[in-house]
């Protein structure tokens, strides 16, 4: 289920008052029991045994790491378990991918022949709790973390139910001291979880699934359409993916501070960045942090001989591997290679740029900031037409003619604007729409302003007001058609 | 190393202020023996490597990535150099 879902509104609430009923010592049984029957609404049986195999073989094969007597056989027990890990990743998410692609070489050079191509199967989370098990086995081996000798702890550790879905992918040393914490009712992380949940339940549903309005109508039929609209729903998907990952963040950190625990925050307003270095230090942090700690630094500490080239080989290395990882297709392929080309030229010019400002009087300047965020949000915007379109012949279309400028105007008009304004329960009258939004808009930023403790210090009829209004916005501006997170496929 | 044995720990911290202002390019870095990266801005995932790179070619020593990998502040890193180095503490 997720968490826009009815079936989580009644979940919730169940899982909280079973915990609140339990001993102490039973309640991380209460999470990992509501954890496997979260992950068990996917009707997927499969899914839940591979997460039940990872859980067991990650523990054991933690604890055999940690009292291996030699170097050696420590670096070997880390190889092997990461195998085991990565190799069922790639079992479930790539193998189609790769199997039609084999099958496209072997037709290239003997037509006619084929290997079998398998089912496609469902793999939601999986990529999450893989990344989550070799986090702990390379940390146990780096001695950043000891195992885990609570088998019960570590299953929830990683299989906890807010953060199962899409992450954040946490670290052993920031989710297991907490699970082993004995547990206070503190009303203040109560109603700050809970605001936390209503106001990413806001982002996803009236924000992000509002923006998809645009967006869809023109990436699902994007012959259709050439210059302006392509660059409104490209700059529109901007917002929309942020918003809806940044949503379900929310309500993931708001549904596990509920229960007393802290999440990662994955975003600090990314479309603020001023380089793309500085973007992925803002956007999805706990996954950049993964492959920047896991795959980046050992790959340019191996090829620091090579300077700068080294460097930069790294960079476009697991970039790639970033893109892969976000879906068996080319166009996460490139995506990812995108940025890694952002990045790895950065190494090369940014000591040049560094001097020029200097020389300029730019370093401290504001208008050079505003260029900055300017340019890297539309670097960042570019990458999304990959990620976005549904095949790379859709994204050749839109980057041949998104500077068109005899585009097609009209066109505008059937991207979606009225349902922008007017898909809404109550405001169906035209008239009143500015008024409405115009009030509307106001209290969503004294909620935005307010979001965080500052509320909680504040008059009781000023924290309802807010309460109320973020309820009736949610109902009243809701896109109400079943979407689900586009996170999730990942 | 041309400084000898003779070196004194808060000037291994110097040396290594030093090469770290120069690699972020911030002059205001100061370091203590509890700093830690977290405390810089700066100091990301992306630049860590490079850090150490630079680090290893001012005291002249190679580090693995498993005597990285632990190190929770300055002061670890301080004792690393130490230990590799022979330089006296």
């Amino acid at each position: 289920m997720t968490f826009n879902s009815f079936a989580y509104f009644i979940f919730l609430p169940i899982v909280f008052l079973l915990f609140q009923a339990v001993a102490d010592r039973y309640r991380w049984l209460v999470l990992l029991i509501a954890s496997y029957v979260f992950y068990g609404f996917l009707l997927q049986p499969s899914l839940l045994a591979i997460l039940a195999f990872v859980t067991a073989f990650s523990f054991l094969a933690g604890k055999r790491i940690d009292c291996a007597g030699t170097a050696k056989k420590r670096k070997q027990l880390l190889l092997l378990s990461v195998f085991v890990n990565l190799a069922i990743l790639v079992y479930c998410k790539y193998l189609v991918f790769l199997a039609e692609n084999l099958n496209l070489l072997i037709g290239a050079f003997s037509p006619g022949v084929s290997i079998p191509e398998p089912e496609p199967m469902v793999s939601i989370a999986l990529s999450f709790f893989i990344f989550q098990a070799v986090s702990y086995l390379a940390d146990i081996y780096f001695g950043i973390t000891g195992s885990e000798p609570h088998p019960g702890h570590f299953a929830l550790h990683m299989s906890f139910f807010p953060k199962l879905l899409q992450g954040p992918i946490e670290r052993a040393q920031g989710l297991l001291p907490q699970i082993r914490q004995p547990y206070r009712f503190n009303y203040d992380d109560v109603r700050q979880g809970l605001l936390l949940f209503a106001w990413g339940l806001f982002l996803k549903v009236v924000v992000a699934d509002r923006l998809a309005l645009f967006v869809d109508p023109v990436y699902n039929n994007v012959e259709a359409y050439t210059g302006v609209p392509l660059i409104i729903a490209t700059y529109a998907y901007a917002f929309q993916i942020y918003f809806d990952f940044a949503g379900y963040t929310n309500m993931a950190l708001g549904s596990a501070k509920l229960f007393g625990f802290n999440l990662t925050q994955n975003f600090r307003s990314p479309y603020l960045a001023t380089s793309c270095a500085d973007f992925w230090r803002r956007w999805h942090i706990s996954f950049s942090r993964w492959i920047l700690d896991y795959i980046f630094q050992p790959l340019q500490m191996k090829w620091r001989n090579l300077g700068k080239n080294g460097t930069a080989a790294a960079l476009l290395v697991t970039f790639l591997l970033s893109g892969v990882w976000h879906g068996a297709s080319w166009n996460f392929v490139i995506w990812g290679l995108l940025h890694g080309i952002f990045l790895a030229t950065s190494t090369y010019y940014r000591p040049y740029r560094k001097k020029l400002h200097k020389k300029l009087g730019l370093k401290n300047s504001r208008w050079m900031a505003i260029w900055q965020v300017f340019i890297t949000f539309n670097l960042v915007s570019f990458t999304y037409i990959f990620f976005r379109a549904s095949s790379i012949e859709d994204a050749g279309h839109i980057i041949a003619n998104i500077c068109n400028v005899y585009s097609n105007y009209t066109a505008i008009k059937t991207i979606g604007i009225n349902e922008f304004i007017t898909k809404d329960i109550l405001i169906g009258n035209r008239k009143i729409v500015p008024i409405t939004l115009l009030l509307m808009l106001s209290i969503i930023w004294v909620v935005y302003k307010h979001r965080d403790e500052s509320l909680f210090t504040k008059p009781v009829w000023f924290r309802w007001a807010c309460y109320y209004s973020l309820f009736i916005i949610i109902v009243v501006l809701q896109i109400s058609t079943k979407s689900g997170f586009i996170y999730l496929q990942f | 190393m041309h400084h000898g044995n003779t070196m004194k720990k808060d000037t291994i911290l110097e040396r290594m202020s030093e090469v770290i202002r120069d690699v972020l390019d911030n002059d205001a870095i100061t370091l203590t023996r509890q700093t830690t990266a977290d405390d810089i801005e700066e100091w990301d995932s992306l630049a860590h490597i490079t850090i150490i790179v630079a680090i290893e070619k001012e005291f002249n020593v190679k580090f693995n990535l498993s005597d990285i990998k632990p190190l929770r502040n300055i002061g670890e890193f301080e004792d690393l150099i130490v230990l590799k180095t022979g330089i006296k503490g």
